[in-house]
């Protein structure tokens, strides 16, 4: 019965108007982010060729991540250059978006398009489901055949699913085809799975979206009702909480502005510039009580950014949007945990600079970053976020059934 | 001849909504194979209730209601392969053709496998016109919609058929099509359960008709009694009596 109901869906969907619109608008935006997307990482890639450091230089600058064209997440605050010398670390703009428009809207790319735009036509799949049915009498007639509610529910789901999940995979694997053509899309087979395993967490990512809309279509009687009621939810799960947990988490965790940190590090500065000036202490210990000194403040700062980071994420797994995000940039290494241990990489190497300057040494080592592997990426959290996914997706799905069990067909 | 075992059978079947409205009270009724059994009523008297009783659609308050000797509460799934539902208005899925809806339905009552002519053969039958077969149902009349309902009665091929007030909107051209076909149901040996107003059809198909007041089955009778009574005349005092729960 499943099978019968799966393929009536499926059937049904590739009849409507809706269907073909709703697929048409979804393709359009995939293959515009492929296209923005690969442009943006091609010019990055142009501007890493003009500012990668020469021979013996110390800077720390790392090439663009090509899966950054379908999760930029923190890409361009992990690529820019950062300059060691004797007073610490400057922070140069380096590789930044050629497209100026992506500074007034966000990066247009594939986790983009998936979280917000194919969330919202998942429930545009899933919100009229069981209540258009009631409104058309046909829930009555098909209740009326030895159809048990389990069955009903599974072939809804599977057929609305694959009515999704079929056109969005062959418009992505299309999409990278056309990418692949060109000789600037570098992909090694590591970063192949990676981005297959991006393609799947965004299928669970959409099964839930569709799950949510078929649970709340079970709980009314009209599919107007269900689609205002879904739109709250959407706006709620997609905008609000993501947003909301990083409100709520500065409130608990206190960190200094950037702009105190400065202040801070000008006064440590001043200090010290003024015990040398004096005699009372040598430039070389005076360098060195600096660079102590705005170590420990760094690690502090550095500490309590972590707690916010933290509780900001716990918070913000509230929604399931959050664990999407979470777990597609750290797979493609734009995430929150690889931006930080990048950063505690460029501490190190600033540290060895240190010591070469001090010691008199011209030539510096290269400053290279290795990406965590993929087991070290889903031990860090991305396991974490799938499996959260996957718990809302049995969640949804099972409020779903009870809803469905207990649905006055009438 | 010994007496054939009815298909459809209610026994003490009441039912309590929780709002607290009894809308069926102690419902005795069977139905025989080759009979058509009509409850007549008003709005509101329990006919629906009674239908919706006997698919599972809401559970009793009390009693049994069985389809082929199967406990509807207690295996709802077995009994509902032995019954087939037209209801009042059938709307179907607009964006299928005849044929599409057809298929589907008779698949979820089991009948896979079912070729193009099986389809056209059953639709000819309730007079579905040739060209209809092939269209979106969306441009049907409610009667060519009833008559695709009568087919996916048909074409389950259950024992018993349960009819929710089915001639209520159409023409009277189309009602009698279709009671004639109901009355080809019944000579194939179908257990009829109709609900429905329509007094003098229910008189024409009925073997047996009951009238249904406030949830209670307050009259039956037989095609045969019903040669001498005037079912009108009974039904209008009925329904001008005193409420039974006064």
């Amino acid at each position: 019965m499943t099978g019968t109901i799966a393929r009536k869906e499926i059937v049904s969907n590739l009849l409507s108007y809706k269907f073909f619109i709703v697929i048409l608008l979804a393709s359009l935006l995939i293959f515009t982010s492929f296209f923005v997307m690969f442009r943006d990482y091609k010019g990055r890639q142009a501007d890493y060729q003009l500012i990668k450091p020469g021979v013996g230089e110390p800077m720390a600058v790392i090439p663009p991540n090509p899966l950054s064209i379908f999760a930029k997440g923190l890409e361009e605050a992990m690529t820019r250059s950062y300059e060691v010398s004797l007073i610490g670390i400057s922070v140069r703009a380096g590789q930044q978006s050629g497209n100026i428009v992506f500074s007034f809207f966000p990066s247009p790319d594939f986790v983009y398009v998936v979280r917000v735009v194919l969330s919202l036509v998942a429930l545009l799949f899933g919100f009229d489901q069981i209540s258009r049915e009631k409104e058309g009498g046909t829930l009555r007639l098909m209740l009326a055949n030895p159809v048990s509610r389990a069955s009903l529910m599974a072939g809804k789901w599977l057929g609305n699913f694959l009515s999704l999940a079929v056109p969005f995979l062959l418009v992505t694997a299309l999409g990278i085809a056309i990418m692949s053509l060109d000789s600037g899309f570098r992909f090694g087979p590591a970063a192949f799975s990676r981005l297959l395993l991006l393609i799947l967490i965004s299928l669970v990512y959409l099964g839930l979206f569709l799950s949510l809309g078929m649970y709340v279509s079970a709980l009314t009687r009209k599919a107007a009702s269900s689609l205002v009621i879904l739109l709250f939810l959407w706006s709620l799960l997609v905008f609000v909480i993501p947003n909301i947990g990083t409100l709520v988490a500065r409130q608990m965790v206190d960190v200094p502005s950037v702009r105190a940190l400065n202040e801070k590090r000008q006064q440590i500065w001043t200090r010290e510039v003024l015990l040398s000036i004096s005699g009372r202490q040598n430039r070389a210990a005076g360098f060195e009580t600096i660079n102590a000194e705005l170590d420990r403040m760094e690690e502090d700062y550095r500490n309590r950014f972590d707690r916010l980071i933290r509780l900001s994420k716990n918070i913000n797994r509230l929604s399931p949007t959050a664990s999407f995000v979470y777990a597609a940039t750290e797979l493609a290494g734009t995430g929150i945990v690889e931006e930080g241990r990048l950063k505690r990489d460029i501490i190190r190497y600033k540290d060895s600079v240190f010591r070469d300057l001090q010691q008199g040494r011209e030539q510096h080592e290269a400053f290279s970053y290795r990406y965590r592997g993929l087991g070290r990426v889903l031990a860090d959290g991305g396991l974490f976020d799938i499996a959260w996914l996957v718990v809302f997706n049995i969640l949804f799905y099972l409020l779903g059934y009870v809803a469905v069990v207990r649905y006055d067909v009438r | 001849m010994t007496e054939q075992q009815p298909i459809l059978k209610a026994d003490d079947l009441s039912k309590r909504y929780e709002d607290g409205v009894l809308a069926l009270d102690h419902l005795n009724l069977d139905v025989r194979p080759g009979q058509v059994y009509c409850l007549l009523g008003a709005n509101g008297a329990g006919k629906t209730t009674a239908i919706n009783l006997f698919l599972n659609f809401i559970p009793p308050t009390t009693g049994t209601c069985t389809i082929n000797g199967i406990d509807v509460t207690k295996d709802p799934l077995e009994a509902k392969k032995y019954v087939s539902f037209v209801s009042e208005n059938v709307m179907l899925y607009g964006n299928f053709t005849a044929r599409q809806n057809l298929d589907f339905f008779a698949r979820l009552g089991g009948k896979a496998n079912l070729t193009k002519e099986n389809y056209y053969h059953v639709m000819r039958r309730v007079s579905l016109q040739e060209k209809a077969f092939e269209q979106r149902v969306k441009t049907f009349s409610k009667g060519m919609r009833q008559k695709l309902g009568i087919s996916i009665a048909v074409i389950k091929d259950a024992p018993a058929i349960l009819l929710d007030e089915p001639t209520s909107g159409l023409d009277p051209k189309a009602a009698e099509e279709f009671l004639e076909i109901l009355a080809e149901l019944r000579n194939e040996g179908k257990a009829i359960l109709m609900s429905t107003h329509d007094i003098f059809r229910a008189k024409e198909i009925g073997d047996r008709v009951g009238i249904m007041k406030e949830g209670r089955l307050v009259m039956e009778r037989t095609r045969e009694e019903l040669q001498y009574e005037d079912l009108v005349k009974i039904y209008i005092d009925y329904m001008r009596s005193e409420p039974l729960t006064a």
